[in-house]
């Protein structure tokens, strides 16, 4: 029971006149990475944002069903959404740290929240900084900006600024397509990492990827959701013919 | 990890601060438009923008063949308002801006003598108005009606006698038609001057000069001209445009031409960058089909690609119009600071801004009068920068 | 070539040469304005003025007092103590004038809902529309008296109000609008999944706007701020009516009369001749060094600050 995060029932999604998702039933496992994949514009990104209601942010988005977080409606009114957040963290496509120092970054959630002692703001820091493999890397500049790291790196920290604020769900919005080869495996390894302590759901556009790193596989397509399983299963018994069409290449 | 109600408090705090800090500017304008309304309102009527400025005195004596006014005083004449028979003329006491004693005409019957004096100084035959002021009335036997006695004791003296040796009176002046034609006259000869030299660089840097150092020099000269403060360049328009104008025209000082000069070398960067991005949507399609059609370049230019642009560089003209009535210091130095009726092209006098300046750097300023001018340059402003609105959106849709 | 053709060169030719002689026209003002400046500037330096004597540079620059020439029979013009009022009140306003066009540009950039956000925006345009000499006259009507009220209640006696607060508060406002305007521009182009970020994390809309919007949008603010100062130095006719020309100095209590190089040009303009009249060029080649380097030394600060990080 307590191993579903999430559990969604009937969901409909719009942007005004727009259907942008249609009636999606899903749960989301605890420590496992769910993997969301469907060609360009299927509504994966936007269901993503479901989670942790940044969807709020856009001003004709209107939702009907049900999102349940841990037994709990997080669309009822007056639910606590800066909580939710704090709970539910996010990297988004385009690395996007803060024009501030390396530490500041990742401290900033955590100051946000509050927290003002330096000591245990030194330790969550650090803490969070090798958690996402990217300690080593920069314990020595940890004033430096953070506009100066290579891309890669940029990612891992946006990584560690999320782990910061210690989420139990880790929302990640095609993470690593914006990245070189290496610096993707670089993530990929850490999401492997993360996912003893994290429930991780991830968009991805690279099927490769997610046959790679993801345990569940959803795959979306116009707003539906077409299938969702083990993802061996999906890989190499698919049961619908839109999923083995995707799957193989056909389109998208 | 949820929020404390400390920290909810603090949010709440930021939060109204930014609230206070945004209504400032509202505040501001709204305390700005109350004043200048509350203090000019009362003087704002047509025969403000028709009246000369300085009040004009007159030494008035009876014609050789005058009559007698045979009205009787007018029932709706206020009780206030002394009347004489005889003479045809209502007067009233009245207090001036410094608080000292005034005589108002406040009305004259139509037959009066009063309508048609000769005028001790000249040849001419000049009449007393309304809302004129009477400073003194001087008799053959007694003494002299003076302002300062009252308007009842003037009436009574006047009722006593048959004639009086003369009559000392003033227009009431005050009023801005100097500064209104003044006006006019700079934005006509500005906008002759910089409109011509702006879209033609505008069209020499966009259209034909190469990207090279020589063009990018040019440029900075230019754009170095949008930081300097409009007070220097006044020094400028006294250093360099009056000299020239003193020895190429009828000028013997400070004048039009060499305010108008000034003027449109502040507009100029204004009405080139304008200009300059309004000939920069062009498609560059349109000129190459001109050209292959036979026309050279300057066909081109005037006939396909300004047209284009004449959106652009309305925009330009608006707001160099306003530019211009909004000016102040320039023009203080460019041209100078008195205030006349008589408009010359050749000599000085105030744009409706310097009138304002000049007005309020007397002993005692006059607030009121220069709030009235406030309220016209305003509306006047307001006008234009709505119709820049307006232009602008019309001139942006059809490229969408 | 026919001669029709050859005729339409020729046309373009001097149509050409008609457009270039119009660049190059535009592009000598600034030089004929720097030339003609100093050339006029540098006389009372250089020249007997009627029998007063050369006035020493070293003094002018450096002076602390400004006696009218004629009229006290003196060349002794100081203008050190202006250049410092002239700063002084700049920056003063701008410590006033910052704050709430940077928050004001927030509130209609992030918070304000739409219709009010337009119309507060149409506010500050017509802020920004406004002549000085307008600016001058509300300032001389309103502000003098309220000056002088406060002055009052602290038990200071002001000359009518006449003061550097006065002065402050009027340039401040003046340079308000043109603040607002741009720091609305850099705040409007501060990336929007940077903002996201921040709300992803947990923070609430206040934190992240004042935490990483306004962090962000630093370099555009600090632009704002450079062209405020910019407008503060040169303002002339709305300062002369409210500053109180201060003879001597440099003037810092807020309840005293002060002198900005503007308002010394502008002094007296009526009356005057000779060595006075010519000094005010001179003054106008400090504004403009006065200008200069103040934008230059800001504008490198502004460089220094963009790669410094602010928490």
């Amino acid at each position: 029971m307590d191993k579903l995060v999430f559990d969604i029932k009937n969901l409909d999604l719009y942007y005004g006149k727009f259907q942008a998702l249609k009636n999606i039933n899903l749960t989301i496992e605890k420590n496992k990475v769910t993997a969301l994949i469907g060609p360009s514009g299927c509504g994966k990104s936007t269901f993503l944002r479901v989670l942790n209601r940044m969807n709020d942010l856009i001003e004709e988005c209107k939702i009907i069903g049900d999102v349940h977080f841990h037994q709990e409606n997080i669309y009822k009114e007056r639910f606590d959404v800066i909580d939710l957040r704090t709970r539910v963290g996010m990297v988004f496509q385009k690395p996007n740290p803060f024009p501030m120092s390396i530490y500041d970054n990742v401290a900033y959630g955590p100051r946000c929240q509050g927290i003002k002692d330096k000591a245990k703001l030194d330790e969550i820091v650090d803490n969070a900084l090798k958690s996402a493999a990217l300690y080593d890397e920069v314990s020595d500049r940890m004033k430096e900006s953070a506009m100066d790291l290579s891309g890669g790196q940029q990612q891992r920290l946006c990584i560690a600024r999320a782990i910061a604020m210690e989420p139990e769900v880790i929302l990640m919005d095609e993470p690593t397509s914006a990245l070189d080869p290496i610096a993707t495996l670089k993530i990929e390894e850490l999401i492997n990492d993360l996912k003893e302590q994290y429930t991780i759901v991830i968009v991805t556009h690279s099927m490769q990827q997610a046959a790679r790193i993801s345990d569940q596989t959803a795959f979306f397509l116009m707003g539906e959701l077409i299938e969702s399983d083990q993802t061996d299963k999906i890989f190499t018994q698919p049961k619908h013919k839109e999923t083995e069409d995707y799957i193989t290449g056909r389109f998208g | 990890m949820s929020m404390s109600s400390k920290r909810k408090a603090i949010d709440i705090a930021y939060q109204a601060i930014t609230y206070i800090a945004s209504s400032i500017s509202l505040l501001a304008l709204s305390m700005i438009v109350y004043f200048v309304w509350t203090n000019g309102s009362g003087l704002l009527n047509i025969d403000l923008l028709t009246k000369d400025y300085h009040a004009q005195y007159f030494n008035g004596e009876l014609q050789e063949d005058y009559t007698y006014s045979t009205t009787a005083r007018p029932s709706d004449l206020d009780d206030s308002i002394y009347y004489s028979e005889r003479y045809g003329i209502g007067l009233a006491d009245g207090k001036d801006r410094e608080g000292n004693p005034i005589i108002l005409v406040e009305y004259l019957a139509p037959d009066s003598p009063m309508l048609s004096l000769a005028d001790k100084n000249s040849e001419e035959i000049i009449s007393v108005e309304e809302d004129m002021l009477v400073s003194k009335v001087s008799f053959f036997d007694k003494a002299t009606a003076l302002r300062s006695f009252g308007a009842e004791n003037m009436i009574n003296e006047l009722n006593e006698v048959d004639e009086f040796r003369e009559i000392v009176y003033t227009s009431l002046g005050g009023g801005i038609r100097g500064s209104i034609i003044t006006t006019l006259y700079l934005i006509g000869m500005t906008m002759v001057l910089a409109l011509p030299i702006g879209v033609f660089t505008a069209i020499y840097l966009n259209e034909f000069a190469k990207k090279n150092r020589l063009t990018s020099t040019l440029r900075t000269l230019i754009d170095t001209l949008t930081g300097v403060p409009s007070i220097i360049y006044g020094l400028m328009g006294l250093a360099v445009f009056v000299p020239f104008t003193i020895s190429t025209t009828p000028a013997t000082s400070g004048n039009l031409i060499s305010g108008s000069l000034t003027l449109a070398v502040i507009l100029l960067p204004v009405i080139i960058k304008s200009t300059e991005e309004s000939l920069k949507v062009v498609p560059d399609g349109l000129r190459q089909a001109s050209l292959a059609l036979g026309a050279n370049e300057t066909q081109t230019t005037f006939k396909v690609v300004l047209p284009s642009s004449i959106p652009g560089i309305l925009t330009a003209s608006l707001l160099g119009i306003g530019r211009v009535i909004g000016e102040s210091a320039a023009l203080i130095f460019a041209i100078g600071t008195a205030v006349k009726d008589d408009i010359s092209i050749f000599g000085k006098s105030t744009s409706l801004a310097v009138h304002i300046w000049s007005m309020m750097t007397d002993e005692p300023a006059n607030i009121e009068l220069s709030s009235t001018i406030a309220i016209i340059i305003l509306m006047i402003v307001l006008f234009l920068n709505v119709s820049v609105k307006l232009l602008s959106k019309k001139f942006m849709k059809p490229l969408q | 070539m026919n001669t029709n053709t050859k005729r339409k060169k020729r046309v373009d030719q001097l149509v050409r040469g008609l457009f270039m002689a119009a660049t190059l026209l535009s592009a000598s003002f600034i030089i004929v304005i720097v030339i003609f400046i100093i050339i006029k500037g540098i006389t009372p330096f250089i020249t007997d003025n009627d029998g007063l004597g050369a006035v020493n540079i070293w003094t002018f620059i450096t002076g602390t007092v400004w006696l009218k020439g004629t009229a006290f029979q003196s060349n002794l013009y100081g203008v050190g103590y202006i250049i410092l009022n002239t700063l002084y009140v700049a920056f003063l306003a701008l410590l006033l004038s910052l704050p709430i066009g940077v928050l004001t540009a927030l509130f209609i950039a992030k918070i304000a809902p739409k219709k009010l956000a337009e119309f507060l925006r149409t506010i500050v345009e017509l802020l920004a529309s406004i002549p000085s000499i307008v600016y001058g006259l509300f300032g001389s009507g309103v502000i003098l008296s309220f000056v002088y009220n406060l002055a009052d209640l602290f038990g200071v006696q002001s000359k009518g109000g006449n003061s550097v607060l006065a002065t402050v508060l009027v340039l401040a406002l003046m340079t308000l609008p043109t603040i607002t305007a741009v720091s609305e521009v850099a705040i409007r182009s501060v990336r929007k999944d940077i903002e996201e970020g921040s709300l992803a994390l947990g923070a609430t809309r206040t934190q992240t706007n004042f935490k990483v919007v306004l962090a962000s949008a630093k370099s555009g603010i600090f632009a704002a701020a450079i062209l405020g100062i910019g407008r503060s130095l040169g303002e002339a006719t709305a300062v002369s009516l409210v500053a109180g020309n201060a003879q001597s100095g440099p003037n810092f209590g807020i309840f005293d009369i002060t002198s900005t190089l503007t308002s010394t040009m502008l002094k007296g303009l009526k009356e005057t001749t000779g060595i006075d009249y010519d000094i005010r060029f001179s003054v106008g080649i400090i504004l403009m060094v006065v200008i200069l380097l103040t934008n230059f030394i800001l504008n490198a600060v502004k460089k220094r600050v963009g790669n410094v990080n602010v928490k």
